[in-house]
């Protein structure tokens, strides 16, 4: 290719006007010989667009397990599992509002009653008796502080 | 439309998706997953995109439109956005360090364009779109795409000249 052939592509090259037949022209000649000093700013230009078009995505698209799916994928297991816990959690407590354990005959529910309360008080007499050493702390204290 | 299907779509195309998110992006993460988005969004669209004539430039205007929306975004957080180099990890034509540098060098001064500039730049100069697609893809009529690219082409050379001082033309 002569030198005035490529220096009116490169004029028209400059202005926007080649083709991409032309530019190839221009980019194989760039590329492949030796050029005139004042045409080495031009070679460096196709180099690099040639070069840039080397750079690769290096990895895979991959839509099959997007991230949108993903998350709907756990809102939809959280809701089943709170439903399903609500659901077998109030599953005992129906049953025992029909069974409290009510007892109908009137003297065996006085002695029922009676029981209950002689333990409770007996439970209450126990743990009022480890209180004796409370006292203990009144009489160091009325040694050490005389309040008159 | 199945899934392999799509693959098969967006293969030839989510080089060039990630090559111009990168032109856009600060860093090939920002980039990967710029892609990755886009190419989510696209397949959750799937039903509309098959009637599409050319479902490679819709799928390069919704890179573009996501790019310049993460752009907006950083803005917006008052981030800085510093263009990291991205040299290229594959063995290059000519092995000299020197290219390499006028390489990087290039890629810094393409960073500074303004966005519009560095799009069509890209679409045009790396891959190589005729101007009835950049059209299509950036969505603006051709008289004001060549206009951008040429001025994009001459911004380049001239700061590249100055950095250099490769002589005059």
């Amino acid at each position: 290719m002569e030198l005035g052939k490529i220096e009116k592509l490169l004029e028209r090259y400059d202005e926007g006007e080649t083709s991409l037949a032309e530019e190839k022209i221009l980019r194989e000649y760039f590329l492949r010989e030796e050029v005139p000093e004042h045409l080495k700013s031009y070679q460096m230009m196709f180099m690099f667009s040639t070069r840039q078009a080397d750079e690769k995505l290096e990895e895979e698209p991959n839509i099959s397990k997007s991230r949108k799916d993903w998350y709907s994928w756990t809102a939809i297991a959280a809701i089943l599992v709170v439903a399903l816990g609500i659901f077998f959690f109030n599953q005992p407590e129906r049953m025992n509002h029909n069974d409290l354990g009510t007892i109908s005959d009137e003297q065996q529910a006085y002695e029922k009653t009676k029981e209950t309360l002689n333990m409770i008080s007996q439970i209450m007499n126990e743990g009022k008796s480890d209180l004796v050493y409370l006292k203990e702390f009144n009489n160091t204290k009325d040694k050490i502080i005389q309040i008159d | 439309m199945k899934e392999r299907t799509f693959l098969n779509i967006i293969d030839p195309v989510k080089d060039k998706m990630y090559r111009l998110a990168l032109r856009l992006l600060t860093s090939k993460e920002a980039a990967e997953d710029a892609t990755q988005e886009v190419i989510l969004k696209l397949w959750s669209r799937k039903e509309k995109i098959k009637h599409y004539a050319n479902i490679e430039a819709f799928a390069m205007t919704v890179t573009k439109n996501y790019c310049l929306d993460q752009l907006k975004l950083k803005y917006n957080n008052n981030m800085r956005i510093v263009h990291q180099n991205y040299e290229s990890n594959h063995p290059s034509l000519q092995s000299e360090i020197e290219v390499n540098d006028e390489m990087e060098w290039l890629g810094k001064i393409v960073a500074t364009l303004p966005e519009q500039q560095k799009m069509i730049f890209q679409l045009r100069d790396i891959e190589q779109y005729d101007y009835d697609e950049i059209a299509e893809i950036m969505e603006m009529n051709q008289t004001a795409i060549r206009v951008s690219l040429s001025r994009a082409r001459k911004a380049i050379r001239e700061k590249l000249i100055k950095k250099h001082n490769y002589g005059i033309r």
